[in-house]
């Protein structure tokens, strides 16, 4: 339903002329095939809903003045920084896409180590912006070309840092945050006026309501301003490169170093993982050209890091017997990045992983320490900013298992469910045949280590339709071996009950449904009351699950 | 006021209901400067089921539940009663550790588990927990997690709430739930295990993050009956050294640095009274050492486990003392009056019998807040000020500065020793903890754990906030039975 021209007008006068559009074309580029899991595409033969109109705010007074638009007219709203996922996008035929693109300042707290960020500030820039004063910062999974805002808030945003540095909830610390009724609130010492170095209380955390395991992927209002905390970085300030594109390296010096690190069995595999998580030895620690396959690895990073490289070079790669040699020294593999702050620091370093490696029977992959390889995979972990790599096989990927929990209890299953991705890889050709396992993940989900999980890469075509069911339905015997292990949801399902495929919200009565037999039911019934209390017009979407408490009276 | 008896003896047995007038005097007060109110019952609880059943009564009765985890004495006024016929839940015969598991350095302990307790059974499996200063001998682990006392390592406080994850909690109104990753699985922890699950991850268990609705809530919200924590490897070495210095702001310098660098397992800074309080077994002693001991010590300990300690240790003493001279400190193995050793055995371990900050005067009032390192200075600077206008003693004033959150912020505590016996001087101090605890907020000190007095001062600076926590509140607690009027503006 198009918006009335009071409705139109309305909008257009807090934000401007330039900054509003009902164009159709311009509403069109809003729109996203849904995906269930984060920052994917996902196996969906659908599109979100077509926004009546996109707004571009440019302070939070504007994004408040918006709110309060939608809260009399009832329209639904979302909003959206760098639109990765489809989580940004709104879900019903009466909604308001807002763009967040305007608001993007970075201000820089070098001594207390952390940057107040407005919704459009990217991971690169941020980055870019804390190296020039001796800082970095937890750049997620989903690379550096998405907003940091959106990441620490409105998901989960770990990735391969994490293990130094935490994961986003972890890194928080002031909000601003404009929520559903329009109010502001600004979260601990920031809502007295006090500064933005603690996000917490005063007393139980507001914040809290706000940000969970993930967060409320934009239905609990816009964030509109964050203070995140930044890390050490005793690297150059300017972050300089070499090589041509696409396949930039780097070489900051002796202190900087990245290897893959190999095992014999899942067991060594594990027990190094947990000597990682119990020292302060890994700056960076992921499971990242796994992705391309258990199989293909060796191939495609050799690919890669040629800037000439063509994924046609990958046949005759793959009957190359170093190759061939090295894909197979490094089927159970991670890399990692140490980082010495200085010289003695780097030797113990040094001498740590070595160690590990001596006690687990480990190795470091030869082929990874060759100069190039080294100095691509060290850019590669230290920026994330080659998410293009992800599509690159069939144009599009969606992650299956996930395999959250502990490593000991993954290691269990890993290799059955490895098997079970090949088996449908030889027998379908609805995903490429990369080797069974293309997990792929970090170290540690959450700061110090502890918790991990584990996405199998499988590569579809979006465009072909054999293909979307097809992975559509390895997903269902991915959820069954989920099931079986009690995984939880399986990483293609994670949000299937919070949008449906055909990319409009769930109703009240669907999520009742859901949620009512759960383990814990109150969890949800919990959020619903607190739905009520902070979005009374439910105006933004179903990805947060309620469950209406009167559905568990007796 | 005898079916009231019978139903909460009906709960929780005759033998753990307790009306004596003696016990009830016990808890009507606390050493701080908070108003005595008298409680109704004191009841004892033995489980989680009681304390869901015991809730449950409350919002039938609308009766107000306090409860307190921790032995006596306490001293920020968050276990007296604001309102009469309060009940308070006495937790700390919940004593239970309920599971160490050194794979996944983690442990879980009931609320009346004390860090004595814990550190002994956590070392047997070659393990501890990060602590707070010196607590006391029969301080709750829970509690003091569950209040957010700061560490005494801020690099692995990755996460705010560190060291506890999980929690069970009944909440104000009777509902039960496990928050964090625990929320998501079956609602029994044997069975958890069994599915490999170890209640590690704190956040959640959905959108929303449980365990910050009970974090820093003096009890207001729920009863926490378990909560997991993250532990660290026990030392193999421990090293500490102490950096003197004349004015704090000396020492800026060196503590940033040391946080960037990611060097060593603890940090703090104190002044000579505060370092001299904690290392002094007598009044007599603490006055000595006050004589004898800088103006301002930064305490920096090293520490390694079973990665190559001896390496990691050497390169971390190489590094720190190269970053002491870029930032003109001098990192000793003791200082006049105390050795490293010394105040890192004293800084880790349970207080004796008498809590150490009682040692000087015989009580205390502790002012503390949240700021950054370099805005210390100019708190520091007010509070003398406002010390001499008051006629306290300078001197006397005890200074902690210790940073967490990995730095990003620290917290403040001004402790001032008075004489309990002596009206006057208690006066004295009452009237100045008054006038600094607003100074202080005026001057952009934040109350995150806003007990007593400065539940006022800081929930009036935020109306947003408090209209917030009043929402919180209305879900967690409708009926207002948890700690009624902590957390309020009055």
């Amino acid at each position: 339903m198009a918006f009335s021209r009071e409705i139109y007008k309305a909008l257009e006068d807090i934000v401007g002329k330039d900054n509003i559009s009902e164009n159709i074309s311009v509403c069109e580029t809003y729109r996203s095939i849904p995906a269930q899991t984060s920052a994917h595409y996902g196996p969906s033969e659908h599109w979100t809903p077509l926004p009546q109109a996109v707004v571009m705010p440019g302070s939070t007074e504007e994004v408040q003045n918006i709110i309060k638009v939608c809260n009399k007219y009832g329209i639904e709203f979302k909003a959206s920084t760098t639109f990765y996922s489809t989580m940004g996008y709104i879900g019903s035929d009466f909604a308001l896409q807002l763009d967040m693109r305007r608001m993007k300042s970075i201000k820089i707290d070098a001594k207390n180590m952390c940057a107040i960020v407005e919704p459009f500030a990217i991971g690169a820039t941020v980055q870019a912006e804390a190296m020039k004063l001796g800082l970095n910062l937890n750049i997620p999974g989903v690379g550096c070309s998405a907003s940091t805002l959106a990441n620490f808030s409105s998901w989960v945003a770990f990735g391969p840092n994490s293990i130094s540095m935490g994961q986003g909830s972890e890194n928080i610390l002031g909000l601003e945050w404009v929520l559903p009724n329009g109010d502001v609130i600004r979260t601990g010492s920031l809502g007295s006026g006090d500064g933005w170095f603690c996000g917490e209380g005063p007393g139980p955390s507001q914040r809290g309501l706000l940000r969970g395991i993930f967060g409320t992927a934009g239905s609990s209002g816009v964030c509109t301003k964050m203070a995140v905390r930044l890390h050490p970085w005793p690297g150059p300030a300017d972050f300089p490169t070499y090589g041509m594109a696409p396949a930039y390296k780097a070489d900051w010096g002796p202190n900087f170093k990245c290897y893959t690190l190999c095992y014999p069995d899942w067991k060594s595999w594990a027990r190094s993982v947990q000597y990682f998580h119990e020292s302060d030895v890994a700056y960076t620690g992921h499971r990242q050209f796994n992705m391309f396959g258990r199989d293909l690895k060796g191939a495609m990073i050799e690919i890669i890091s040629n800037p000439d490289g063509q994924l046609a070079d990958l046949e005759e790669l793959l009957e190359d017997e170093y190759i061939k040699e090295q894909t197979e020294k490094m089927k159970l593999d991670y890399q990692i990045v140490i980082v010495g702050f200085s010289e003695k620091d780097m030797e113990y370093k040094e001498k740590a992983v070595d160690y590990i490696l001596e006690q687990t029977g480990g190795w470091k992959s030869e082929m990874m320490l060759d100069k190039d390889k080294h100095d691509y995979a060290l850019l590669y972990m230290t920026r994330l900013g080659h998410k293009n790599l992800n599509y690159v096989f069939c144009g599009s990927y969606e992650g299956i298992f996930g395999l959250s929990s502990n490593v000991w209890k993954t290691i269990e299953v890993v290799e059955d469910a490895a098997a079970l991705k090949r088996k449908w890889e030889q027998d379908y050709n609805h995903i490429a045949a990369t080797g069974g396992d293309s997990s792929m993940g970090s170290l540690s989900g959450i700061g110090g280590g502890g918790a991990t999980g584990w996405e199998f890469f499988a590569n579809f075509d979006a465009y072909d339709k054999e293909s979307i069911r097809g992975v559509y339905k390895l997903s269902d015997e991915t959820q069954k071996f989920h099931n079986k292990y009690a995984f939880g949801p399986d990483f293609c399902r994670w949000n299937s009950d919070l949008r449906r495929m055909d990319g409009y919200n769930f109703t009240q009565e669907e999520h009742n449904e859901f949620y009512k037999d759960s383990a814990q039911p109150w969890v949800f019934a919990y959020q619903y009351k607190i739905r009520e209390a902070i979005n009374p017009n439910n105006l933004c979407g179903s990805y947060f699950r309620t469950l209406d408490p009167k559905c568990l009276e007796n | 006021m005898e079916s009231m008896k019978q139903n909460l003896v009906d709960i929780v047995g005759a033998a753990n209901v307790i009306d004596s007038p003696e016990v009830l005097a016990s808890y009507s007060k606390d050493e701080s400067f908070a108003t005595p109110m008298k409680p109704w019952f004191v009841v004892k609880v033995e489980n989680a089921e009681q304390v869901q059943k015991l809730v449950r009564w409350a919002n039938e009765t609308k009766t107000t539940l306090v409860p307190v985890s921790s032995g006596a004495p306490h001293f920020k006024g968050d276990t007296v009663p604001s309102v009469p016929q309060s009940v308070i839940v006495d937790l700390s015969g919940m004593k239970k550790i309920i599971s160490i598991n050194r794979q996944q350095r983690m442990c879980i302990i009931e609320p009346g588990v004390t860090y004595g307790q814990l550190q002994e059974a956590l070392a047997k499996e070659g393990m501890t927990l990060s602590t707070c200063l010196r607590p006391r001998a029969n301080k709750s682990v829970l509690t003091s997690v569950l209040e957010v006392e700061p560490r005494l390592n801020c690099l692995h406080q990755f996460n705010y709430t560190e060291p506890v994850r999980c929690t069970e909690v009944t909440f104000g109104d009777g509902n039960q739930i496990f928050t964090g990753e625990a929320g998501n699985g079956p609602k029994d922890l044997q069975k958890q295990w069994e599915l490999g699950k170890w209640q590690v991850h704190s956040n959640g268990p959905a959108a929303t993050d449980m365990l910050r609705m009970v974090l820093q809530a003096q009890g207001s919200m729920g009863i926490v009956t378990w909560a997991s924590m993250k532990c660290e490897l026990l030392p193999t070495i421990k090293k500490m050294y102490l950096a003197p210095a004349n004015k704090s702001t000396d020492l800026e310098d060196f503590v940033y640095k040391a946080i960037w660098a990611r060097i060593g397992d603890k940090l703090y800074v104190m002044n000579k009274a505060y370092l001299a309080s904690l290392m002094g077994e007598t009044a007599e002693e603490i006055a000595e050492l006050k004589k004898v001991m800088p103006n301002w010590v930064a305490a920096f300990g090293l520490s390694a486990d079973i990665l190559l300690p001896e390496l990691k240790v050497s390169a971390q003493e190489h590094d720190i003392m190269e970053y002491a001279k870029q930032t003109g400190v001098q990192l000793l193995p003791r200082v006049p009056g105390a050795s490293g050793e010394a105040v890192l055995e004293k800084s880790i371990n349970p207080s004796g019998d008498t809590y150490w900050k009682q040692t000087a005067k015989g009580s205390f009032q502790d002012i503390f807040f949240i700021t950054t390192l370099d805005r210390t200075s100019k708190f520091i600077e007010a509070m003398y000020e406002l010390a001499i206008e008051a006629g306290y003693p300078t001197e006397d004033i005890g200074v902690y500065i210790q940073p967490q959150h990995m730095g990003t912020s620290v917290h403040l505590e001004f402790n001032l020793p008075y004489d309990p016996n002596n009206a006057k001087e208690a006066k004295k101090v009452k009237d100045l903890y008054a006038v600094a605890s607003r100074e202080m907020s005026k001057l952009g000190g934040y109350y995150a754990r806003p007990y007593d007095i400065w539940a006022n001062i800081q929930l009036n600076k935020d109306a947003q906030s408090y209209i917030m926590l009043q929402k919180m509140k209305d879900i967690f607690d409708p009926n207002n039975i948890m700690n009624t009027g902590k957390l309020t503006i009055k």
